[in-house]
């Protein structure tokens, strides 16, 4: 009796353990994070100084985080009010980007695929984005056609918008990086 | 009642304690477990030892998640256990041009812009540390005054691969940054025995 309470403790436990192992990566947890508004960056998963979390993350979706002196890469999944982005509101992605040579504004689902949409456009680069005089810049993110900078969202359930900073002076190891250097997200109408 | 209680505790502390060592030990193992694996993925593509483009980032034809689609993608797999690699690059245009070298579970051990170009070229040898060791001891002290014009890099392991990325600003110029990064040569040597 004592020993089938023993197995079923360890099974317990093995199926707990890879349970939370299974959570934590889904959501790309790790010790190594970087916030400024609703974006969050891992700096260190393009060294060898690599989180042993964001690693193993790296091995079983196999994506490619940029090297250090590639850029700097940053999710949102968030509005920079907290909420969660819907893809049934519009959001306005605005404001200035630190210094960096260019950058790129990606939409993409929870798992870091590209969504397919009728314009085919998938993301803007910092070259063509159109710009007020001042320098800033508007996108809207949106489900149907708007005029000036449009991003459709297409036809996804969820989405996550993916900023990347090339040749960035931005540091975040000596740095602190406060939300309104990166752009903010701010919703607009809801469907 | 209690005694009951308290082995219940027990039970469950134990299950916490599996828990957290088959989450530990799973995290850690997983860049050495993983089938599915980036490399593995570029292997299925591509050869060992020449630059190979990789077809570009559109929905439902991603090798891997988070490519971003602004940019043209080759890689070359290399094996150094029979000698280094040479990675040249010519980079006439004003294109945002990143290399990065990245080990067989996918870390980046170096990598560079082509900012970091020497008169618009860009000279790398990958190699092992007794590679190195024995340059070093072939080329003696005689040409200790000439600037190295290649970098030279000890990888961590004797496999891996070189990720070359190029940037299409516009849409117009998919073209250019794909015949940019195919135009990187990646060539094995192999070490004179002596």
């Amino acid at each position: 009796m004592t020993l089938i309470k023993f197995l079923l403790t360890a099974l317990a436990g093995i199926a707990l353990g890879f349970m939370i192992t299974t959570r934590v990566l889904d959501r790309r947890l790790s010790f190594d994070t970087a916030q400024a508004g609703p974006w969050r960056g891992q700096p260190k998963s393009g060294t060898m100084d690599i989180d042993p979390y964001a690693n193993a993350r790296i091995a079983r979706t196999a994506e490619l985080p940029l090297g250090s002196a590639e850029g700097l890469s940053f999710i949102a999944r968030n509005d920079s009010a907290g909420a969660p982005l819907r893809p049934d509101c519009d959001y306005i992605v605005s404001g200035g980007v630190p210094p960096t040579r260019y950058w790129t504004l990606t939409l993409i689902s929870p798992k870091g695929f590209l969504i397919d949409n009728k314009a085919k456009r998938f993301g803007f680069t910092s070259a063509e984005v159109v710009r007020a005089a001042d320098g800033t810049f508007t996108i809207v993110v949106a489900r149907t056609a708007r005029s000036g900078n449009w991003l459709p969202v297409g036809d996804a359930r969820a989405y996550a918008l993916m900023l990347r900073l090339y040749d960035t002076l931005l540091d975040f190891g000596t740095t602190k990086v406060g939300a309104d250097a990166l752009p903010k997200i701010t919703r607009g109408g809801c469907a | 009642m209690t005694v009951r209680f308290y082995s219940f505790l027990l039970y469950l502390a134990g299950v916490l304690f599996v828990a957290g060592l088959v989450h530990i030990v799973a995290i850690l193992v997983m860049p050495q477990v993983a089938t599915r694996d980036a490399y593995a993925r570029l292997a299925a593509l591509a050869k060992p030892g020449e630059t190979t483009l990789l077809p570009r980032a559109l929905p439902g034809h991603q090798v891997t998640p988070y490519e971003d689609p602004a940019f043209a993608q080759a890689v070359c797999l290399y094996d150094l256990t029979d000698g280094p690699l040479h990675v040249h690059a010519d980079l006439p245009d004003n294109r945002l041009v990143t290399i990065s070298f990245r080990t067989r579970t996918g870390q980046v051990f170096y990598s560079m812009t082509d900012r970091a170009s020497l008169h618009g070229t860009i000279d790398v040898r990958i190699m092992t540390q007794p590679q190195l060791d024995a340059i070093e001891a072939a080329e003696g002290d005689e040409d200790n005054d000439q600037p190295l014009k290649e970098l030279r890099l000890v990888a961590p392991d004797a496999k891996g691969f070189v990720l070359v990325d190029a940037m299409s600003t516009y849409p117009s110029e998919r073209a250019g940054a794909e015949a940019e990064v195919k135009s990187v040569a990646c060539a094995p040597e192999t070490l004179a025995q002596d």
